[in-house]
């Protein structure tokens, strides 16, 4: 019937971070991983879609990615860029201006994949100790975030207050969604049930 | 706040002679053919103004996007652990 997810939040979060008057200059990159489509998510292409977003948020394709592209065009059938270039590449390119990559719902990308990207996003943080990475998952996959981030990440639970899920139930009974002729009555009941409820969760 | 529900954010095309702008394409699908952004596009539409605002406000987040932190809490990283589903109904 309703449905919160946590990809909002993660949304929110990048639209917040592209839209900052005083951040004009900030580069967002998201990556929304996705258990369906764990075949084509492989590290590499994670990290290359991250890096594709940071370059193409730039005005002119910087000299290290062309010059890497030309590199590898010259093998037969082109090549692939290495992990460890594109971590070198993310972490140079995000040193000159504010830099955010967003990654969502970790737990929905298996093993070893994930810990590979979080190797990486380690290595990068290394290189570019301004860069900011934020992630959201199951609470499961905190230790291995944790484990991975050895300088420490902040943590900040995802749990609405009960006034986000009231204004998220009618805004949804406002618009109508899948619930047809609503009585007044039964949706002051359904305002008042449902986060009694979501808090026994 | 006002908060944009299907604006392109993502400024990604912009090259300004043809020339420039076949190699430019040529060069970031090299780099990866998956695009992520056309993904986080389609997301906001169900989002619902002001909800997840508290968020945003929160101490921590402020200190983590502004990196303004004090030692300990000067931390690249943020990570924001929940229950919520992904294609899973939240509430029930």
């Amino acid at each position: 019937m309703f449905f919160l997810k946590i990809y909002d939040y993660s949304s929110l979060v990048i639209d917040t971070l592209c839209d900052e008057p005083a951040g004009e200059d900030n580069v967002v990159a998201c990556f929304y991983f996705d258990s369906a489509a764990q075949k084509e998510q492989s590290a590499m292409s994670v990290l290359g879609a991250l890096l594709k977003q940071v370059v193409s948020s730039l005005e002119k394709i910087p000299k290290e990615v062309t010059d890497a592209f030309r590199r590898h065009k010259k093998f037969i059938g082109g090549r692939e860029l290495q992990l460890s270039e594109i971590v070198k590449m993310l972490g140079s390119l995000s040193s000159t201006q504010p830099t955010f990559l967003c990654l969502d719902a970790l737990d929905e990308y298996a093993e070893p994949d994930r810990a590979k990207v979080l190797l990486s996003l380690r290595d990068i943080i290394k290189i570019s100790p301004t860069i900011r990475v934020f992630l959201t998952g199951r609470p499961y996959v905190g230790d291995e975030v944790e484990k991975h981030f050895i300088e420490g990440t902040a943590l900040l639970s995802i749990s609405p207050p009960n006034d986000d899920i009231i204004r998220y139930i009618q805004t949804k009974l406002a618009e109508g969604t899948g619930l047809g002729e609503m009585d007044i009555k039964l949706e002051a009941e359904i305002v008042k049930k449902i986060p009694e409820t979501s808090s026994e969760m | 706040m006002i908060l944009p529900y299907s604006t392109n954010s993502f400024n990604m095309y912009n090259s300004h002679d043809s020339a420039a702008t076949d190699n430019r394409s040529e060069v970031l699908t090299w780099l990866s053919p998956l695009e992520p952004h056309l993904r986080h596009n389609e997301v906001p539409t169900t989002r619902v103004k002001d909800v997840g605002d508290w968020l945003l406000r929160t101490e921590e987040f402020r200190s983590w996007k502004n990196g303004d932190g004090q030692g300990e809490s000067q931390k690249a990283t943020m990570f924001c652990p929940g229950n919520l589903g992904v294609g899973k109904t939240y509430i029930r």
